[in-house]
């Protein structure tokens, strides 16, 4: 699964981001149900940084390369999609460029199912998981990793400002094989 | 001489002392008449100084000076209305309801029928102990002289009467025929805020949202200031995705009172249609705050808890609902969903068995009611009740691909497909329709028809997991070339 899915992406490389997070109705965040945990960082820029929705406050690493962001969940989640906040203004060479993604069971088998190049993004920047299988439009997975494997300008340490989960909304039916999605299906398929 | 709008809601705030209340708002109407005609009308009777003397009494009490004796002479008036009331309706009126209490007994034997009809019955004794002790009122022969007054009050009471139905139908969820007497009153009482609030309860019961938000908008445009009801409201415009409308709503509400549970609810509602559940949970928190027996809060909480997945505390939501209102059918509808949810589906079928039995007129309820037999292996009875609930609401899709999905999951394709094509000619851009339809077509191995409908429910932008689960099963497809190429 990870060697296929990184195929067509391996070269991927993202540059901009957008200043407004817009995020399609049909995903939800998953962060929220997530433990999370970072490989170092300098006191008073740690982990709630990456989590306060505060765009001034970042999480700033302190050790060694790769740095690196754990998110476990309580139960096997579906992903689909990453974002960051990234600011290549303010930070400069503490902005990452190489990221990693890797997902697993735990800390034992972490597999990489994609790496991206950051090149100076200011912003919001989309790493999508989904692979070119339709079948692997989703990541289903009890946790996921993001590495910072290099900075901009070989900077040593890392900034990150904000990271968001998200996976897909689940069926508000149960038992249906399809969400429905004209208006007139939906506003007869439930009472409040 | 009476605001009727403010009576009807005092009197049927009441509902079950309305009979208490009339005699109070007659003995006040009779007061007001008798101060001014009473000793006029007396002397032009030219009877004896015993009447004289007896119609002064009346006047002075009608004064209001003397609360104790105003009661008094109030009472005898209202006794004798009651005659003639029991002499032109009273009488049928009441057999009509004791028939009606006893049909609603044989049909559904939940416990707020035999109270109803018990009150009922206990109306109806009331109605008679006072056609008895209308005779022997002394001076009937002065009253009988003031026609006005009795003409008055069997108009005020036949209002009442056709009120009370209504709402108590309505109590009861029979909403077509609540608003079937609704429709009996004459136009200026069907246009008042109460009136309308009701009639859209009404349909909303009956999931026809359309016209829910017509009777709604009405009453707001008739009383902007009044708070009751306009949470149903709020989900009116929540089920017609009528965002723009909704935050206006909401934040009128808001404007008006921001201590009332309902402007918290419309304010929820609105988050909620955003997607934004979190938020949404915390405005339907505060107005359970606001009003902690406000039973529709509790539910909608409880909803806001099953968006966000956290089904224990939407359980306790949906319970601490019923524990208010047990009659409150949103809350059992709440838990028969979460337990479908988590696959208890014996639980899940006796909450929606008891929703049902509430309210046997939503289509929705039927629907998943259906559901819910069918996964306890009762499929027979599943199919009953969806036939009841594609017929009950001619309007509502979600009975004919319910009934689909279960034909479908019993093997008997044919007959799924010969629904699935019914309800595409009625919404053609449902994409589920079309994805269900690939998939039959797929287990009956027409892999060409399942190619055609799977890429047709593609274009119609299923959700994302749809869409993967659909190009999975189109790459498993064994397609000749030919036909792939004309697709």
């Amino acid at each position: 699964m990870a060697a296929e899915s990184s195929e067509g992406e391996e070269e991927g490389k993202l540059t901009g981001g957008n200043q407004i997070l817009m995020i399609d109705d049909d995903l939800r965040e998953m962060g929220k149900k997530a433990a999370w945990s970072v490989s170092s960082c300098k006191p008073g820029n740690g982990v709630i940084s990456l989590r306060d929705d505060n765009l001034e406050t970042y999480w700033q690493s302190d050790g060694a390369q790769p740095h690196l962001v754990n998110i476990q969940f309580q139960k096997k989640v579906r992903l689909q999609l990453i974002v960051l906040y990234v600011d290549f203004k303010h930070d400069e060479s503490y902005t990452p460029s190489k990221i990693s993604i890797r997902a697993g069971d735990g800390f034992h088998n972490l597999k990489e199912i994609k790496t991206v190049e950051l090149v100076k993004p200011t912003g919001w920047v989309y790493l999508s998981l989904s692979g070119a299988d339709p079948r692997e439009t989703f990541v289903n997975t009890f946790m996921l990793q993001i590495a910072v494997l290099s900075n901009h300008l070989n900077g040593r340490d890392t900034h990150v400002r904000q990271i968001k989960v998200y996976g897909p909304r689940p069926n508000p039916i149960p038992h249906q094989p399809f969400q429905f999605t004209s208006r007139e299906f939906i506003t007869y398929s439930s009472i409040r | 001489m009476l605001d009727f709008d403010e009576l009807h809601d005092v009197i049927f705030s009441h509902f079950y002392h309305s009979l208490f209340f009339v005699k109070n708002v007659l003995a006040q109407i009779s007061g007001r008449l008798f101060s001014d005609s009473g000793p006029r009308r007396s002397s032009r009777l030219s009877g004896e100084a015993s009447i004289n003397s007896n119609g002064n009494a009346i006047a002075l009490s009608g004064n209001g000076t003397n609360n104790s004796s105003k009661h008094l002479g109030g009472s005898k008036l209202s006794h004798i209305k009651f005659r003639s009331m029991t002499i032109r309706k009273g009488q049928s009126w009441a057999n009509e309801n004791i028939e009606e209490g006893i049909h609603n007994d044989v049909q559904n034997d939940s416990r707020l029928n035999i109270t109803s009809a018990s009150s009922c019955s206990s109306h109806v004794i009331e109605v008679k102990s006072c056609e008895q002790e209308a005779p022997t009122l002394p001076d009937g022969g002065l009253v009988m002289s003031s026609s006005k007054v009795i003409s008055g009050a069997s108009e005020i009471l036949s209002l009442l009467r056709v009120l009370g139905e209504g709402y108590r139908l309505s109590c009861l969820y029979r909403c077509q025929d609540a608003l079937d007497t609704y429709l009996k009153l004459p136009l200026d009482h069907y246009n008042t805020g109460w009136v309308l609030r009701q009639v859209g309860k009404a349909y909303v019961e009956l999931v026809d949202y359309v016209e829910a938000d017509r009777a709604f908008s009405l009453a707001r445009q008739i009383t902007p200031y009044s708070l009751e009801g306009m949470d149903i409201y709020s989900t009116v415009l929540y089920h017609l995705k009528e965002d723009m409308k909704l935050s206006y709503l909401a934040q009128e509400l808001i404007s008006t009172d921001r201590l009332s549970p309902q402007s918290w609810c419309a304010m929820g509602n609105c988050y909620s249609l955003q997607k934004d559940h979190e938020t949404a949970l915390k405005n339907f928190q505060r107005a359970v705050q606001l009003n902690p027996r406000f039973a529709y809060a509790h539910t909608l909480c409880g909803h806001e808890y099953v968006a966000l997945e956290d089904f224990e505390n939407g359980v306790k939501c949906y319970q601490s609902s019923l524990m208010i209102d047990e009659r409150h059918y949103n809350a059992w509808y709440g838990l028969g969903m979460i337990y479908l949810h988590q696959e208890k589906f014996d639980f899940s079928e006796h909450h929606f068995r008891k929703a049902f039995q509430l309210n046997p007129q939503s289509s929705v309820i039927m629907s998943y009611f259906g559901t819910a037999l069918h996964a306890v292996k009762r499929s027979k009875e599943a199919m009953v009740i969806m036939e009841e609930a594609i017929l009950a609401d001619r309007k509502n899709p979600l009975p004919m691909y319910q009934k689909a999905n279960i034909l479908m999951s019993l093997e008997r394709f044919d007959e799924a497909l010969k629904v699935l094509e019914e309800l595409k000619e009625c919404s053609p851009c449902e994409s589920s329709v079309y994805a269900l339809m690939g998939s039959i077509y797929n287990r009956h191995n027409m892999h060409d028809k399942a190619m055609l409908h799977y890429g047709i429910a593609l274009d119609l932008k299923p959700s994302a997991t749809d869409a993967a689960t659909i190009k999975a099963a189109i790459e498993k497809l064994h397609v000749p070339d030919e036909i792939e190429d004309k697709l």
